[in-house]
């Protein structure tokens, strides 16, 4: 990770990126475990024939 | 394009993808495909239509991306877009074509796998029908751009009927056609009090190349048969009274609307209410429209 280059950023650029790819890592999470829920969803109904 | 959407630093913020999706399109998408599967003959497992749901509104943030992606320049000229994040520099171009085509995928896949194939197929089609088709080659080229471009966004209602029977007939054929003769009336009365926008931009729309009057006369005459093919579920005995009555009162109100916009000579934006009115009523018109003829279609069937 410290090998790849980066522009130098100042310390509030660094937290403001940090911050955003915290926020977006949790949307993610949040849009994984729904779908995670989703398909599992869609596999009993599809196995189940309910279709 | 300005020097700091090029010299873009930060990583965008979540919000700019979601902006990106045009929540506000979805939602209108979303609600009348939501229209078209609840008045859909048969019977749809509440999972599978929420998938269906899920997916047309996905198919709409694609096109949304894919649209801001391709137009950034134009949307930059615009007073009404200049604040869309990649005009304002909060995003490069690359980040909203990927998160375009990984939406407009994600979409159609689990539409054909978890739904059906037919509709899927109709997803694939109208996101194209827009992004590209639309985007790309209607909307800078013809006067008629939003006329064979609102095919793209009269598909959801006739996506959400084929997702519960996996067929399409008549009425959807039917509601396709009121969505595509509500599109010019809608948006010519936007284009009438925006042309100083859209002429800054670049985009031939009707009033910028054929003049107001022309557009007027264009505004009245598509109201009549879009007010026509509304009251068609109702002449062929598809619904009962309750959308029959709403679809008459709607269309005189929508007449007498389009009429005034036809009387009125104003060439100054701020003396274009009548069109204001016409624009804001039209968006009321197709809620109501449908939801009430979704409401009549479940208590009849």
């Amino acid at each position: 990770m410290t090998a790849r280059e980066e522009p130098a950023y100042t310390v509030e650029q660094t937290q403001i990126i940090r911050k955003r790819q915290a926020a977006r890592a949790r949307v993610m999470g949040v849009a994984l475990v729904g779908l995670c829920i989703l398909f599992f969803l869609i596999t009993i109904v599809k196995v189940g024939g309910a279709n | 394009m300005t020097t700091a959407t090029r010299d873009i630093i930060l990583p965008a913020e979540w919000r700019d993808f979601w902006a990106l999706t045009k929540p506000r399109v979805m939602s209108l998408v979303v609600f009348t495909a939501l229209c078209g599967l609840l008045a859909a003959p048969g019977h749809i497992h509440p999972v599978i239509g929420f998938t269906a749901i899920l997916c047309l509104a996905v198919g709409a943030g694609a096109c949304g991306a894919l649209n801001q992606y391709f137009e950034a320049d134009i949307d930059a000229k615009m007073a009404r877009t200049s604040g869309r994040p990649l005009p304002a520099g909060r995003m490069n171009r690359q980040s909203a074509l990927h998160f375009g085509i990984a939406l407009a995928a994600f979409a159609v896949g689990i539409m054909g796998v978890a739904v059906n194939w037919l509709s899927a197929g109709l997803l694939a089609f109208s996101i194209f029908f827009y992004a590209i088709v639309y985007t790309i080659w209607l909307k800078p080229n013809t006067p008629q751009n939003i006329v064979i471009g609102g095919a793209a966004g009269a598909f959801p209602p006739m996506i959400g009927w084929a997702a519960v029977t996996g067929d399409v007939t008549l009425l959807p054929v039917i509601l396709f056609a009121i969505i595509f003769l509500w599109t010019p009336p809608h948006f010519w009365a936007l284009a009438l009090f925006m042309k100083t926008d859209y002429g800054a931009a670049g985009i031939p729309m009707l009033p910028n190349v054929k003049g107001q009057k022309v557009t007027r006369n264009q505004i009245f005459g598509y109201s009549f048969p879009m007010a026509a093919t509304a009251m068609l579920p109702f002449a062929l005995a598809e619904t009962g009274w309750v959308y029959g009555l709403a679809a008459i009162v709607l269309n005189i109100v929508f007449l007498a609307l389009a009429f005034r916009v036809w009387r009125n000579d104003a060439t100054d934006a701020a003396a274009m209410k009548p069109e204001k009115q016409l624009f804001a009523f039209s968006i009321l018109y197709l809620f109501l429209l449908f939801a009430l003829f979704a409401l009549d279609r479940m208590l009849i069937l």
